[in-house]
């Protein structure tokens, strides 16, 4: 089972790296079932059409890291896919590195309508701005909120033992 | 609040300038009431009927919700007691049960359910998350103390309580009601 | 939740949930206890589904910590699973067809026939509703004597309940006219959406985490995926009675072939650095658990993706142009858990 060739994973991988070559970064099979790779904001509306086009219908999650240490904060959105059904078992993960002062990336909801509520409550959490999202507002914080976006790890809460 | 409307009839009703108006006859009336009603023996028929028809509301604020659900289904039954959904929510019932942790922004309409509920009314707090915050007591939005927002009769600890424990605290609740004042100052 | 609505007249023009109030932060607190304290508070955003939350944050753990789960161990998780999903979704069909249509006596039938499951799980685990029975590498106990007669006793009672349920709710001409043609929600639209478990089903696309990313023993037990093509509310109700149904043959196969064995491996606490996903079919559909480790006993990151999170994408868009009395069955019909959504 570790011929090249011969699981869904696999191919996906290689095929993305033939058609996108140096522009994707680190792509990766690390299980059964699973493809990872990292793009950078420039290339992930292209990363994002074609994955569409390969069949990938919906987003399975969406979710912000913050890697302070490493100055660096993550947006990853896992996809995957109902309609066909080679794909259906596989998840696709995208990881785009931002910055932490000021995060900006396009949204994917145009191209994934089921990032919708994803991407809003990582507005909210991380103080990620998504770029072109139809209703970028709170979701889940209570109305008066004033504090820094409470999933970021500057924000501390009391740590148990 | 029965002092308030008492000097309302007063003030507003045309006076002769011969003594007081008919507002103090009114007032001395309600007095006369509150008197009567609030002494034995009929002290214990209100407040009996008062314990036997608790109609709570099912403020479902988290997960404890599954077991009051679960308590007013047929194991527990408790229609015995007097107690049955109320139909017409909040204007109809006596009884606020606080289930689960109630978060910042939840607090306010807790307040406003609290507030429509006509006298007497009694709370309980259910489950350790309104009691005292719970498991998620260092979160970030949530309300550790409930009982600075609204005067609560009984707390119910558990993780969620079992039925049975609720049964117990509506008990103790009722032994509450039934030594209490039937209008309380 | 709290959706306000804007109509014309009876018919709704414009729906808009608001959320988010039972927000508690379990993501962010997750961050600050270890591996083990922070079951019993992951489990509790879906309290009546509690063993797939568990399963969920359990198994990324076990991946990058490479340790694989007995047989013995994983029979039993399926097992407990399996169980709570039954009474999950008596307690969704006991809201839907119980409060929101109008008649509490489904939600009488519903509760009343939960408290057997739940004397089930009090056998098992201890507790009737938050199990906190998973752990990283099997599960905490094993079967006590007497469980599968008992499971196997509550099975056949629950078969000879059935029957009248569908009489009296599924088959019920005045049901029926509630909800059917109510809230349909077509293929491609749930698609798009990105919807799952019985609302994705409903719609006509047979996915099921349990078919298409095999978890535990589910490959090696005989089961089918419920769907029907039609998408309106009274199919998502029927997806549920049927995944009942199943639920109860899968049942009888693992109280029949129990292997033998441990029930648990020993697992280091640590979470190891890498990330991990974890897929898990829960009653109201698929849930993740994308776990960050930094080689820390507590997890860098933990984000929890829910099956009614998901779904509420659906709400707005099947609330356009019904009429205002349509809403409570179509609401009760994607059978959303605020909590779990809210975490």
């Amino acid at each position: 089972m570790t011929a090249a060739s011969s699981s869904p994973e696999q191919d996906l991988a290689a095929a993305i790296r033939a058609q996108f070559g140096n522009t994707v970064e680190d792509v990766k099979v690390d299980r059964k079932d699973r493809v990872s790779l990292v793009v950078s904001k420039d290339t992930m509306m292209d990363v994002a059409a074609w994955l569409q086009r390969a069949g990938f219908d919906h987003t399975v999650t969406v979710s912000g890291v913050d890697h302070p240490w490493e100055n660096h904060l993550d947006v990853v959105y896992f996809l995957s896919s109902y309609s066909r059904e080679d794909l259906k078992g596989l998840v696709v993960s995208l990881k785009i590195h931002l910055s932490r002062e000021n995060p900006s990336l396009p949204s994917l909801t145009p191209i994934w309508e089921s990032a919708n509520f994803f991407e809003r409550e990582t507005f909210e959490m991380f103080g990620v701005n998504f770029q072109g999202h139809p209703n970028l507002s709170k979701l889940l914080l209570q109305d008066n909120w004033d504090g820094p976006p409470p999933l970021r790890k500057d924000f501390k809460i009391p740590e148990m033992a | 609040m029965a002092a308030e409307t008492e000097s309302k009839p007063e003030t507003q009703s045309p006076s002769s300038g011969i003594g007081p108006g008919p507002g103090a006859w009114v007032g001395n009336l309600r007095d006369l009431v509150e008197r009567v009603v609030g002494s034995a023996p009929l002290k214990y028929i209100v407040n009996w009927s008062r314990i036997y028809s608790l109609w709570p509301v099912h403020l479902m604020t988290a997960c404890c919700g599954a077991e009051l659900g679960a308590m007013m289904s047929g194991r527990y039954d408790p229609e015995r007691f007097g107690m049955q959904a109320a139909v017409g929510a909040m204007r109809q019932s006596d009884l606020l049960i606080i289930e689960g942790t109630v978060t910042k922004k939840m607090l306010k309409r807790v307040k406003v359910v609290w507030e429509q509920m006509p006298n007497p009314k009694y709370a309980i707090a259910m489950g350790d998350c309104a009691c005292s915050g719970g498991l998620f007591h260092d979160s970030y939005s949530i309300i550790n103390e409930i009982e600075k927002a609204i005067p609560i009769d009984v707390f119910v600890p558990g993780c969620p309580p079992r039925p049975e424990a609720l049964l117990n605290a509506i008990i103790k609740l009722r032994e509450k009601i039934r030594r209490e004042e039937v209008y309380p100052k | 939740m709290r959706i306000m609505v804007k109509t014309d007249g009876d018919l709704i023009v414009e729906a808009t949930p608001e959320i988010g109030y039972v927000h508690r932060g379990c993501e962010k607190i997750a961050e600050s206890r270890n591996i083990i304290k922070n079951i019993p508070m992951l489990e509790r955003p879906n309290i009546a589904d509690s063993s797939h939350l568990n399963w969920s944050y359990v198994a990324p753990i076990e991946e990058l910590q490479r340790v694989e789960v007995p047989e013995r161990g994983l029979h039993i998780r399926t097992m407990l699973c399996e169980i709570n999903r039954i009474a999950s979704h008596l307690y969704g069909m006991a809201i839907m067809a119980g409060i929101f249509s109008g008649h509490t006596t489904m939600y009488m039938f519903g509760f009343g026939d939960r408290e057997l499951l739940l004397d089930l799980h009090e056998m098992l685990t201890g507790a009737r509703m938050t199990f906190s029975f998973f752990v990283p590498g099997g599960v905490r106990r094993d079967l006590p004597k007497g469980f599968i007669e008992k499971l196997l006793e509550t099975l056949d009672y629950l078969e000879s309940h059935l029957p009248a349920i569908d009489r009296i709710f599924v088959s019920n001409p005045i049901f029926v006219e509630r909800a059917r043609g109510v809230g349909i929600l077509k293929n491609e639209d749930a698609i798009r959406l990105g919807v799952v478990g019985p609302v994705l089903r409903g719609s006509g696309v047979p996915c099921d985490v349990r078919k298409d990313a095999p978890y535990g023993v589910y490959d090696k037990v005989d089961f089918e995926v419920p769907s029907f093509k039609e998408g309106d509310s009274l199919s998502r109700w029927r997806v549920r009675f049927e995944e009942i149904k199943q639920s109860i043959r899968i049942l009888r196969q693992l109280a029949t072939d129990m292997p033998k064995g441990p029930i648990a491996r020993k697992s280091p606490l640590v979470v190891p650095r890498g990330e991990a996903m974890g897929r898990v079919e829960s009653s109201r559909g698929e849930i993740n658990h994308y776990v960050v480790g930094d080689g820390g006993d507590k997890p860098y990151r933990v984000k929890m993706s829910t099956g009614s999170f998901k779904n509420l994408a659906a709400l707005p868009f099947l609330l356009k142009g019904v009429r205002i009395g349509d809403m409570p069955i179509i609401y009760g019909s994607l059978d959303y858990w605020p909590v779990e959504a809210d975490r």
